[in-house]
């Protein structure tokens, strides 16, 4: 639970001819992450030809599969058999063709409903030319001197074009828009026509071709109009039999395609971490957990019957940034598990933080916003949502159930202060205590982060890093001192000299370690080593400040109560008991919103950034298919 | 925060290549080309270069290196950036992420291979915003298109979608392509040229005027397009070369006439030049002493940052020239030659 499963590199050796039958099996043993095989000499790359065919078929297959609707749940029967590269191939072909049908189909539905749309600009255009009492036969006639266009352009290029076609005598009038289309009129000598063919093109000049039909009397281009419509109809109806028909004759075939891309999916994804080969031989690598050699020697010992060779090994020192995490959590954690993740991921052999965050954050959140009523709304909202929210609706279950507790540390249910006792203290009454306790726990946490991140240094073999740099002991040692210092200003307990000395003896350590680290000129080091030093101070002195927001929330949340208090005690009785009510709505929603991000955000900025690099590599096991195929 | 960033330019101007130091990299020996690079920050391509088998690695592979190197360069300088600054210095890095999209075009033109063109891409880490493996699978280039019009440069490609599907010429592709991407520099410009002034603004005229002139002699005399046209392929400019201007110099029937025809200043600048490659080059001089001055001057931060990077994309385009050529075992005379005209080379 607070470190990642021990892993071992396993390259598994077989027949380049069962490559794709030895992906499939470990995707069908679930615990197999690929990863790029290092022999060199298996210097071929058998699965890309098989991976390129398996993505050309699997887009021209979720195309169909859109005009189709066949998108229901996926049952891959226990002993089929992943397909070849030649049956993959010759698969890919042939839904190149039915695309090709499909296609032809689809284009002519697309050019109807352009068609339609193009009826409709039309339409509007004549509206319009008709407002202007415009002879569109007389403006559009091919012998006079000015050649005339109408058409439509992009309006972000209107004004270049416009001062473009200044240039060669055109006029350029603009009538209508409709979105970011331009409709416009450009006319100009017909002698220099040819010169603005090119311009308009790369302006995105489109023609609105104005059919003979429609230069004529406006009555005889709108019935003209209404037959168009009337045909198109008829042609739409024509094509929508003919999908039906592609539907039912490739529909069966279609599904077989489906199951068989995604037999075929381990290696084409095995083959984008990388599977070598040489001649007759294919190699697959990755990581599996340790505990599961056993298992994954049966699985292969049953498929292969012993035509395989398995190498393995533990991770090398130098590859622990490459090796995958996979850490198993207790049921009650996994809520949690996707908010540390939003942060990164440990690097497999550091410490996961998942536990030590659902507590704190558990904790801050409660000690924010500590009320029993404004808890249990909480706790019965999430529950209420659980369907919707799947598992997160935990945290807010859980979320509700300390800010409950809180509630009855601090006598405080739906803001009013007078109906229980405080179990433990009033943060209203006695705030400076309420700040202490909050600035004494932020101390605690960040001596925990800090120790944290000395331990994963050290495991990841920074011992140096580990022991004198500014996130490791030596600048435990220097905070340490710091806080010692402070408690002794204040008068709390006379440490003075010894935090003295372990401050400054932290402070050098950190300073003389800055500057051996800093590859750089003598002018860079001097810098570096300088602002680093003194962000070291700085930086532990705000973080150790910003846990006051503790103390702050909770008591802002007791004033927001008295507040509403104020307000509705001035009203009578109804509208009273109304701004109580909507009141508490407002503290639940905008308080509990912005408590659960602070909380959120002492943990992410004040306890991850401090020892957890978050640059991990998730555990992404080979998987059979997408999440609805069943096996 | 300016602070922090003025600082960091400061140090990072120290590795900027004099003339000499990259004359030395000429005829320095093999094994210490590494070291060379890295003296001068280039950690990415020393590590390319410390063994026999990286030094002949392939071209597009150095390429990738620079890239990488100054792509670096510009995540670090945008830590402590928010706002128009950094929607600004991070667009001026899209420019390599336009490339891929070119290069995903024209795959797509001659039916090359996803995987042969998924190699060749830049490699934009952390500033990458494309999902290349979906756009290589792109049936044709209208589908590719309209898939990149529901992404981050939709605007940019919307416009070269339209172009493409009146004449489907690639030239009109990429040239509106290059159009919009300015078009969108200089916009996400304006608010800086307003807040920081006179130091951004001399950068963003420089280079914007470069541009609309060799574009404008490029398209007017190489590709002979009609004045109207060659105006409108130009980027719309606010700075020292008015659309009035453009307009003027556009329908000018030769390279000479053009060039007698610009402001005095530029004229003296531009004196003994007859053909576009010099153009470019001596604009893109002036435009590097414009950077020196702002550079070593005491304009705002992301002036200052801004023009490193105009310096520091030039320099490593020299170190590009020289390292090919010693790639290619050219003698150190014809490298140095190179050196002189690689200035010149078309954006």
């Amino acid at each position: 639970m607070f470190r990642a499963e021990p892993l071992l590199k396993i390259q598994l050796m077989m027949l380049a001819s069962e490559a794709q039958d030895a992906a499939l099996s470990m995707a069908r043993f679930g615990v197999f992450n690929p990863a790029p095989c290092t022999l060199d000499m298996l210097a071929e790359s058998p699965a890309i030809a098989y991976r390129e065919a398996w993505l050309e078929a699997d887009a021209r297959l979720s195309k169909l599969l859109e005009q189709c609707g066949d998108r229901g749940p996926l049952t891959l029967p226990e002993e089929a058999e992943a397909p070849t590269l030649a049956d993959l191939q010759e698969l890919n072909n042939w839904l190149k063709e039915v695309w090709s049908a499909c296609l032809s189909c689809h284009e002519n539905e697309a050019q109807m409903a352009e068609a339609r749309s193009h009826l409709d600009v039309l339409e509007e255009t004549l509206a319009k030319l008709e407002r202007l009492n415009v002879d569109l036969a007389h403006l559009l006639r091919a012998d006079c001197l000015l050649a005339v266009h109408i058409g439509i352009l992009p309006v972000t290029g209107l004004k270049r074009v416009t001062e473009a076609l200044a240039m060669t005598g055109h006029l350029v009038s603009r009538f209508d828009q409709v979105g970011e289309q331009v409709y416009a009129v450009i006319a100009g000598p017909r002698a220099r026509h040819d010169e603005v063919q090119g311009l308009l093109a790369q302006a995105g000049w489109r023609e609105l071709p104005v059919p003979g039909e429609l230069r004529t009397h406006p009555q005889a281009a709108r019935a003209w109009l209404e037959s168009e419509r009337t045909r198109l109809n008829t042609q739409s109806g024509a094509e929508c039999q003919i999908m039906d028909g592609l539907r039912e004759q490739f529909g069966p075939r279609l599904h077989e395609a489906r199951l068989r891309l995604a037999l075929a999916r381990p290696l084409a994804e095995a083959a984008l971490a990388g599977v070598r080969g040489k001649g007759g031989l294919a190699a697959l690598s990755g990581w599996i957990p340790k505990r599961q050699l056993n298992a994954l020697r049966a699985t292969l010992d049953q498929h292969f019957h012993g035509r395989y060779w398995l190498d393995l090994r533990e991770p090398a020192a130098a590859e622990v940034a490459e090796v995958p995490s996979l850490v198993r959590y207790p049921g009650w954690l996994k809520p949690f598990v996707p908010l540390v993740k939003s942060y990164g991921v440990p690097r497999y052999g550091e410490f996961d933080p998942a536990l030590p965050f659902a507590f704190t954050y558990l904790l801050l959140f409660g000690a924010m916003f500590g009320d029993v009523g404004h808890g249990a709304v909480i706790l019965l909202l999430a529950a209420a949502l659980y369907r919707r929210l799947g598992r997160m609706a935990w945290v807010g279950m859980a979320a509700g159930a300390v800010s409950m507790l809180f509630g009855v540390l601090y006598g405080s249910i739906f803001g009013y202060e007078d109906i229980i006792e405080p179990f433990w203290l009033s943060p209203l009454h006695d705030p400076i205590r309420v700040l202490t306790i909050a600035v004494g726990f932020g101390v605690g946490f960040i001596v925990f982060t800090l120790l944290i991140n000395a331990y994963n240094k050290a495991i990841a073999g920074h011992v140096s890093e580990a022991l004198f740099d500014s996130t490791g002991v030596a600048g435990l040692v220097f905070y340490l001192g710091a806080v010692g210092s402070v408690v002794s200003f204040t008068g709390a307990a006379d440490l003075a000299d010894p935090a003295g000395v372990l401050a400054g003896l932290g402070i050098v350590t950190i300073a003389a370690y800055k500057w051996f680290e800093a590859k750089a000129g003598l002018g860079e080091r001097i810098l570096v080593t300088a602002i680093e030093t003194l962000e070291t101070g700085i930086n532990l002195f705000a973080n150790t400040l910003s846990f006051m927001r503790v103390a702050a929330f909770s008591l802002n949340h007791v004033a927001l109560a008295l507040a509403i208090f104020t307000l509705a005690n001035g009203l009578d009785t109804a509208g009273h008991w109304f701004t109580i009510v909507l009141g508490n709505i407002v503290i639940i929603v905008l308080e509990g919103g912005i408590v659960a991000i602070q909380a959120l955000r002492l943990m992410y900025y004040e306890g991850f950034s401090r020892f957890f690099n978050g640059d991990g590599t998730e555990f992404m096991p080979l998987r059979l298919s997408s999440q609805q195929a069943k096996v | 925060m300016s602070a922090y960033l003025n600082t960091r330019v400061s140090l990072f101007s120290g590795r900027l290549w004099r003339d000499e130091e990259l004359d030395a990299l000429v005829s320095v020996a093999d094994e210490e080309v590494a070291d060379s690079l890295s003296r001068r920050g280039l950690m990415q391509l020393a590590a390319g270069y410390d063994s026999l088998a990286a030094r002949h690695k392939d071209y597009r592979s150095l390429e990738h290196r620079i890239i990488a190197q100054i792509l670096e360069e510009a995540r670090v300088m945008l830590r402590p950036l928010s706002g128009s600054a950094r929607s600004f210095l991070t667009f001026w890095t899209a420019r390599f992420e336009i490339s891929n999209v070119k290069l995903l075009l024209r795959s797509k033109m001659t039916g090359e291979r996803p995987a042969a063109v998924l190699a060749q891409l830049i490699p934009m880490g952390a500033f990458g915003r494309l999902d290349t493996e979906d756009l290589a699978h792109a049936e044709d280039v209208v589908d590719l298109l309209r898939r990149l019009e529901t992404g981050p440069y939709a605007s940019i490609v919307r416009q070269a979608r339209r172009a493409f599907e009146q004449n489907h010429d690639p030239f009109s592709l990429d040239a509106a392509l290059d159009r919009a991407y300015y078009e969108g520099l200089t916009l996400r410009a304006q608010p800086l040229e307003e807040t920081v002034g006179a130091p951004f603004r001399r950068l963003m005229a420089s280079l914007i005027d470069r541009i609309n002139l060799v574009w404008l002699l490029r398209y007017r005399f190489n590709y002979n397009l009609p004045p109207a046209q060659v105006y409108y392929l130009l980027v719309g400019s606010r700075y020292s070369l008015s659309g009035t201007q453009l307009q003027h110099l556009a329908a000018l029937g030769s390279l000479e006439a053009v060039l007698a025809a610009l402001p005095a200043a530029w004229q003296v600048r531009l004196n003994g030049t007859t053909d576009i490659p010099g153009v470019f080059a001596r604009m893109e001089s002036s435009a590097a002493e414009q950077a020196q001055r702002v550079l070593h001057s005491a304009a705002p931060a992301i002036a200052r940052a801004f023009a490193y990077l105009i310096l520091r994309e030039r320099d490593l385009r020299a170190v590009r020239a020289v390292l090919r050529g010693r790639h290619l075992g050219l003698a150190e005379a014809d490298i140095r030659q190179a050196l002189q005209h690689q200035h010149a080379e078309v954006m």
